[in-house]
């Protein structure tokens, strides 16, 4: 991708066109906006959570052309013709969850779930990557996103989980994914 | 392992199931409602200069640049925050301590780095930061205070100017024979201990959108609160802006007002009779002592509130964590909500990660030095602690860190049989940011103790674990309470944890383990650690701290059918991840015999739910919170039941509800629901929508114990070459009652124990000796990954009492617990004392010998 100039002055915007979740915006836009905030404030998709706007805490993980990437540490204009997806394009169009938001609810992964958009984006490249990930490589590739709640095990287990259900319908078999209710 | 009793659980039976989280089905989808996300048509958006000085008077101000900045709608002074605001007041005092009052803004001092000097709201975040680089302050450097040593100094610079140096607080208090018992033990061992600063770190910083009312002027407040209510009463009170005088004749004059008014005084003396009765002035004389314009304030402020008659709304919707930091109120809660309320505008302001840094939010920076007393056989006798408490530069509100000392004076001796305790200290104040609750405020006494009973174990030649069950209370010999005053029951059950976590240790495997380590250049250790904590504690267990201290502390709750048959519950808390709305809707479901959709809980809407003055925290929710959901649930039941029998022309006794089939027992075919019973009582009452059912109540729980226990036992490798410690094995055994859901419990058990992890490896928040701050950001906070956080093994024993809702909290003992399990473990791999609760490898490896200090 091309890199307009950031260098232009305060409150002089840039045209940008970008894929959201499978759907095209073309958006006027400050050079200097930050990604999560483009995506936050003026797409409307608020699912992406800023923790730390610095790099650290990986709450904003998106994917841009497939890859993690973190929102915060962006520019908007540096997404110029890109394809991302967020929290809010795993679930399918009907409301059905992503298998790996299911299985993360499966394993009661997380608590107050604020982290949680940038691990579900994490794992979703993770599983893409490497479809059975030992225990130790999801603790790795997860450890660019920080919870403070749970301690870690449940989300692991949730990954765990998601290879189960990622596997099963691979196979064809929808599995039992919308059990709800009582495990 | 769970026998739990048949009265535990009624209906469908949700208690004690592994029920997954309703929550997840938004907030895994991203359509959870953060505060971030609150963003009302034209919001505009507040940025805070804050100091870079940790002590200086400020001389001048200009902001005439900064305000003429295209989007800039306003730049605030402090002095012009101030001047339409009233200051924070101590709500709790104590004999011996001065809090000192203070304002939403900063305007002739600052006293910690990131305190606040302006405000500047503009149309963005953006423009409002470029603004913030356009105000010209000039300062004047103080020396600063930046550790406990210099705070004690009598010469030293002072943060206020009426305390004594820089000491706020001077208490003490004995219980036992004290020098009896120390004269007359076999050995009397003295250590001094320390914990550096802490911060909690939740994941999603502070935040408040505040919406103004073009119209009404009415305040709608969305804030990531722990404890909506208390803000929403401290806001109303602090926006104040008449006279005394004046509200005082509003008042007078407003009949529905004064009776309101009338009507809830007589309600709240008659329910605080035996606590008022208690309460001594002590407290208030050592303020007034002080300071005597605490009169005038609070007169004010009180007749703000009377002649009020538009409070704001405070509502909390999804809050990213909290660990005790979003309790208090701040002075940035204040100042934005003064600003939106003089623009007339909406405004959102969102904490940075950095913000959150320097004042989000600290804890536990206390130094200790103990000494116990103590026969050759292992016998303790008596405990004597000095402590210091760094409280930072402003006093938390509306409970100060003066609370921590009075809970230590409750914990300290533990769950041993003692005959004396003394516990002396000061609370000082730093140029450094808020001391706030964090998860188990009190744990250091935990921490202290645990740690010192092995030093005095390994002083005496025998085990740890052997010291401990010499001196552990063990049912058949238990009193009726601790030495320190709060009552005992047979939910004082540390021994059953603690037998069963020695059950749990194969030590001859740990012998093994420790040579194959030592064989490879690293050390292996093993620590124990166990504790009692008031969740929610013996009826007296405020009242032992200080007399009279127990008022606000009931849960209220309401429980509704509405005219259409739909059950609502109402809650006074304020959740933040521990899963009150799965929790709430299996105890409620149980009740009513219905499926859990068919329940709906609210929350954290001041206009909705009754006041509660701790909303969540203190470990609450499962006892007391979940308590009234379950007694306001059966009531209504009840009367369902009876408006069902006349319909069914039946009696009421034989009245079943079953999967929301409500039908004389053996006939569930004939059966009618709640929305049948609730339509015809709406028809009856003429009415089409609205609750048909109501039933509200303020619930205190059961029992004289109320005790949450656990032990914890630590393995840790310690490799000697690099410092680094990895945790083999992690075991926590605890006793919190019955379970509602055992996904929830061990979520905050793993999670409370991982911050302990952090405390001891990784977390440090680091003020250098001129009270700069050096951790800023996360790379220099080291927030555990899950490359650090072990496996933890947890065992519930699950005593149950005579009382229903007998679970008790368990929020925080995970982090209570961990430091001073994985700090006993640490000494025991190295065979020396560890003194210190932070352990990063250079100290590991000086500890070790490897490396000079």
């Amino acid at each position: 991708m091309s890199l307009p100039s950031v260098n232009a002055p305060i409150g002089q915007t840039l045209p940008i066109s970008v894929t959201i979740n499978e759907t095209a915006h073309s958006l006027d836009i400050e050079p200097r906006r930050s990604l999560a905030d483009v995506i936050r404030e003026d797409v409307g998709l608020t699912g992406t959570h800023l923790g730390c706007e610095h790099g650290v805490c990986g709450a904003c993980t998106i994917l841009v052309d497939g890859e993690p990437s973190r929102a915060c540490l962006m520019l908007g204009v540096h997404a110029d013709g890109a394809e991302i997806t967020t929290i809010e394009g795993l679930a399918e169009p009907d409301g059905t969850k992503h298998p790996i938001q299911e299985a993360m609810k499966q394993a009661m992964s997380f608590q107050c779930a604020f982290c949680s958009p940038g691990f579900l984006m994490s794992t979703v490249a993770l599983l893409r990557d490497n479809p059975n990930p030992t225990e130790a490589e999801i603790r790795e590739e997860l450890s660019g996103n920080l919870c403070r709640c749970t301690g870690y095990t449940s989300i692991v287990e949730g990954v765990e989980t998601a290879v189960t259900l990622l596997g099963s319908s691979a196979l064809g078999s929808t599995g039992d994914q919308a059990t709800g209710g009582v495990a | 392992m769970t026998d739990t009793k048949d009265t535990q659980t009624s209906g469908l039976g949700f208690m004690g199931q592994r029920v997954q989280r309703v929550e997840d089905d938004r907030l895994l989808v991203g359509k959870g409602e953060f505060v971030a996300d609150v963003l009302p048509e034209g919001v505009l958006h507040a940025a805070f200069l804050r100091s870079p000085f940790p002590h200086a008077t400020i001389n001048s101000i200009n902001v005439t640049a900064a305000a003429r900045l295209p989007g800039v709608h306003k730049v605030f002074t402090g002095a012009e925050l101030n001047a339409i605001t009233n200051p924070f007041l101590p709500m709790f005092m104590a004999d011996g301590v001065y809090t000192p009052l203070y304002k939403c803004m900063s305007d002739e001092k600052v006293r910690h780095v990131g305190d606040l000097v302006a405000l500047v709201v503009a149309e963005s975040r953006y423009v409002a930061e470029d603004a913030l680089e356009l105000i010209e302050i000039d300062y004047t450097e103080l020396t600063p205070v930046g550790t406990i040593d210099q705070a004690l100094e009598p010469n030293r610079e002072q943060l206020w100017e009426k305390a004594d140096g820089n000491v706020l607080g001077n208490l003490s208090d004995s219980f036992g024979p004290v020098d009896q018992v120390f004269s007359r033990a076999d050995h009397v061992i003295t250590r001094t201990f320390e914990c550096p600063r802490q911060t909690n770190q939740p994941m999603e910083t502070r935040g408040t959108v505040v919406k103004v009312d073009k119209a009404t002027g009415h305040l709608e407040i969305h804030n990531t609160s722990q404890a909506p209510h208390a803000l929403k009463w401290a806001l109303a009170a602090m926006l104040t802006d008449e006279g005394g005088i004046k509200n005082f004749g509003k008042f007078v004059r407003n009949a529905d007002r004064r009776q309101a008014f009338t009507a809830a005084a007589k309600d709240f003396l008659s329910k605080n009779k035996e606590s008022l009765k208690a309460q001594d002035n002590a407290g208030q004389v050592s303020q007034l002592k002080k300071d005597k314009s605490l009169l005038k304030h609070q007169g004010k402020m009180a007749m703000g509130l009377l002649a009020s008659t538009d409070y704001p709304t405070v509502k909390a919707g999804d809050i990213g964590g909290a660990f005790g930091s979003k309790g208090p109120i701040t002075r940035e809660d204040v100042a934005v909500a003064a600003a939106a309320k003089k623009l007339g505008k909406s405004v959102q302001w969102i904490e940075d990660r950095v913000e959150n840094l320097m004042d989000g939010g600290q804890a536990r920076e206390e130094q200790f030095t103990i000494s116990m007393a103590v026969d050759s056989d292992g016998t303790l006798r008596g405990m004597k602690v000095d402590f210091v408490l760094d409280q930072g530069a402003y006093p938390g509100f509306p409970i100060s860190s003066l609370i921590i000392p009075l809970l230590w004076k409750l914990y300290m001796p533990g769950p041993y049989n003692i005959e004396a305790f003394e516990l002396n200290g000061q609370i000082v104040a730093t140029n450094k940011g808020r001391v706030v609750p964090y998860r188990g405020p009190w744990a250091n006494e935990t921490w202290l103790r645990e740690r010192m009973l092995d030093v005095v174990a390994r002083e005496l030649n025998i085990t740890p674990a052997d010291l401990r069950a010499k001196n552990v209370m063990r049912e058949g010999s238990m009193p009726d309470a601790f030495i320190t005053g709060p009552t005992i029951d047979e939910t004082m059950s540390v021994a059953k944890t603690f037998d069963r976590a020695l059950e749990m240790i194969d030590f001859d495997q740990l012998e093994e383990d420790k040579a194959a380590a030592e064989a490879k250049g690293h050390r292996l250790g093993l620590g124990i650690a166990s504790y009692h904590e008031a969740a929610p504690g013996p009826p007296n267990f405020f009242s032992s701290a200080q007399p009279g201290s127990d008022m606000l502390l009931s849960e209220d709750g309401r429980a509704e059918i509405q005219a259409d048959g739909r059950i609502v519950m109402y809650t006074s808390q304020s959740p933040h991840g521990q899963s009150h709305e799965t929790t709430y809707k299996q105890v409620a479901a149980d009740e009513f015999g219905v499926p859990l959709e068919d329940v709906e809980i609210v929350w954290g809407d001041t206009d909705r739910t009754q006041f509660s003055f701790l909303g969540t925290g203190g470990s609450r929710g499962g006892p007391l919170g979940a308590g009234v959901m379950r007694m306001t649930a059966r009531e209504l039941r009840r009367q369902v039941t009876d408006v069902a029998a006349d319909m069914l022309e039946a009696a009421s006794s034989d009245i079943e509800i079953i999967d929301g089939n409500i039908h004389v027992a053996g006939v569930p075919a004939k059966g009618i629901t709640y929305a049948d019973v609730a339509a015809k009582v709406a028809t009856d009452k003429r009415t089409t929508s609205g609750p048909v059912f109501t039933e509200q109540m303020q619930y205190d729980g059961v029992g004289n114990g109320g005790w949450s226990v656990a032990t914890h036992v630590a393995w840790v490798d310690i490799d000697l070459e690099t410092g680094l410690v990895e945790i083999p094995r992690y075991l926590v055994v605890e006793d919190c009652g019955p379970i509602i859901n055992p996904g929830v419990v061990d979520g905050q058990i793993r999670g409370g124990v991982a911050q302990g992890v952090g405390a001891v490896f990784y977390e440090r928040h680091h003020y250098d000796e001129q009270a700069n701050l050096l951790s800023t950001t996360y790379m220099d906070y080291l927030v555990p990954t899950a490359m650090e956080i072990p496996h933890i093994d947890i065992e519930h024993m699950e005593t149950l009492t005579d009382g229903e809702n007998d679970a008790r909290g368990t929020g925080e003992g995970g982090m209570i617990g961990a430091p001073a399990a994985l700090t006993n473990a640490v000494s025991d791999a190295l065979g020396v004392e560890v003194y210190e609760q932070y352990l990063p490898p250079y100290r590991i490896l000086e500890l070790a010998g490897v490396i000079d200090r």
